[in-house]
This record gives C-alpha cells, sequence and structure tokens, in this order.
C-alpha cells in the first residue's frame, strides 16, 4: 500500500477570489407590486404639464385635475382633507412640489372607499323612478347640481352631451359604461 | 329660485322633481358626490386626451375654469 495521493481529494490551492455561488446572469428585476402601475412616470408627465408657473410645483387648486388626470376620480372633499383644509387663498395660491404631490397621489391610489362601475349605476338607480333603466336627464341635470358637489351649467353640459334620447331619457348603465371609458 | 318660471316649455314634472330631490339626505349627498367625482374625473381625462398627443402644443386656452 504506497501511499497514493488520493486523485479524487482535489489539491486546495489557494482559489482565486471565484463567486461561485451567484451566477454572471442579470438578476431579475424584483416581482413588480400590482398596484404600482406606471403611475409614476405619467404621474411626473401629468406634473409637469399642469406647472404653468416653471418652478416644478403645482398650485392646491390643480391637485385634485391631475390626479383626475391620472385616472383617479377623487371628491373635492378628499382633496381638501389631504390639503389640510385650505382656505380659498391657499387654494389659489399655495404650491407643491413633486415630492409634495406624489404621498397625496398615493393616499388617493389607496383608499379603500373607490367607486366603480356598480357603485355608479346604484347610485343612479335611486333616481331611475320607472325602475326600467333609464333615468330622465333634466332630473338627473337637477340631482348633480343641487346634491353633492355640484356640478356647474357647462359641466353638466359637457357631461351629458349626445347622452339622452329622443325622449331626453338616459339608459344609466350605458351612460356609466362611456364614463368609465375614459 | 323660480325655475317655473324661467322654462316656457312645460315641463311640470320638472316642479314634482325638485320637490322630490333628498336635499338634505346625507347618504343621497353622499352618492351624489361619488357619482359627480366619477364624472368630473372622466371631463378631465376626456379633456386631457387631446392634449396628451399634441403634448401641451394645444394649451391655447387657460385651463383655469
Amino acid at each position: 500500500m504506497a501511499p497514493k495521493k488520493d486523485p479524487r481529494a482535489p489539491i486546495k490551492k489557494a482559489e482565486p477570489a471565484a463567486a461561485p455561488a451567484a451566477a454572471p446572469a442579470p438578476a431579475p428585476a424584483p416581482a413588480p407590486a400590482p398596484k404600482a402601475r406606471p403611475v409614476d412616470l405619467s404621474a411626473v408627465k401629468a406634473f409637469g404639464l399642469f406647472d404653468r408657473v416653471g418652478d416644478n410645483k403645482v398650485a392646491y387648486n390643480q391637485i385634485a385635475d391631475i390626479m383626475r388626470a391620472l385616472g383617479q376620480n377623487p371628491t373635492n372633499k378628499d382633496v381638501n382633507k389631504l390639503l389640510g383644509s385650505p382656505s380659498a387663498e391657499e387654494m389659489a395660491n399655495k404650491r407643491v412640489t413633486f415630492e409634495g404631490f406624489l404621498p397625496m397621489l398615493q393616499t388617493i391610489i389607496n383608499s379603500p372607499n373607490k367607486a366603480g362601475y356598480e357603485d355608479y349605476v346604484e347610485g343612479l338607480r335611486v333616481f331611475d323612478k320607472e325602475g326600467n333603466g333609464t333615468v330622465m336627464g333634466a332630473e338627473l341635470r337637477i340631482v348633480l347640481s343641487t346634491l353633492g358637489e355640484k356640478l356647474n351649467e357647462a359641466e353638466i353640459d359637457a357631461l351629458m352631451a349626445g347622452q339622452e334620447d329622443e325622449n331626453g331619457c338616459i339608459n344609466y348603465e350605458a351612460f356609466v359604461k362611456h364614463i368609465m371609458s375614459v | 329660485m323660480d325655475c317655473h318660471n324661467q322654462e316656457e316649455h312645460s315641463r311640470p314634472q320638472e316642479e314634482e322633481d325638485i320637490m322630490d330631490i333628498p336635499l338634505d339626505d346625507p347618504e343621497a349627498n353622499r352618492a351624489a358626490a361619488k357619482i359627480q367625482a366619477g364624472f368630473r374625473g372622466h371631463m378631465t381625462r376626456k379633456k386631457m386626451k387631446p392634449e396628451d398627443k399634441a403634448e401641451g402644443e394645444e394649451r391655447q386656452e387657460d385651463r383655469g375654469q
């Protein structure tokens, strides 16, 4: 039994520090959070579109519209709360940076009571006197201008353009689908 | 507000409806506000659309309505 070197035993010389574990292949991107649609990129863009002054800020009274442009449907009350119930003067004159705006947007995106198709249909069904799937355009106009966060006449006209049939009736399910398509 | 005097068209239905509108009902107001919020969102996005393509080209008028 001559002592022989065991050929199987690897001769461990000082190995250069090659990283055996990590593969050189590029690490796969972490699983994207489902609610992180590319809001941030379009948020930057929308924010920029609204900055009329060029100071990389927008006024308080533009916040709601930027959020709407980004697919949200905040009530004015939601936004006022976020802004700390500002006065009319503050609404017009106070400005916020994108960094200040983002968490507000996030709050609205994450808000639990967001209305969907069913909510709108149910809301309109309240005014469906005959239970036949239609509301009177005239009545809807009155509701929109006297209840809740009143719409003004121009807004109502824009909203209802082409929605009433020859009897002045609106099929509200179709109406809601139309509203939600944008 | 003399609504019934404004319109020459006979729309008696509208008077009834005015009486019917639950002005003080918080739930009706809440429902209305939700609907209005959805409408405002829709209208803003609709207004933005041509601007999106034109990238601000069409910003001729102030959107400060």
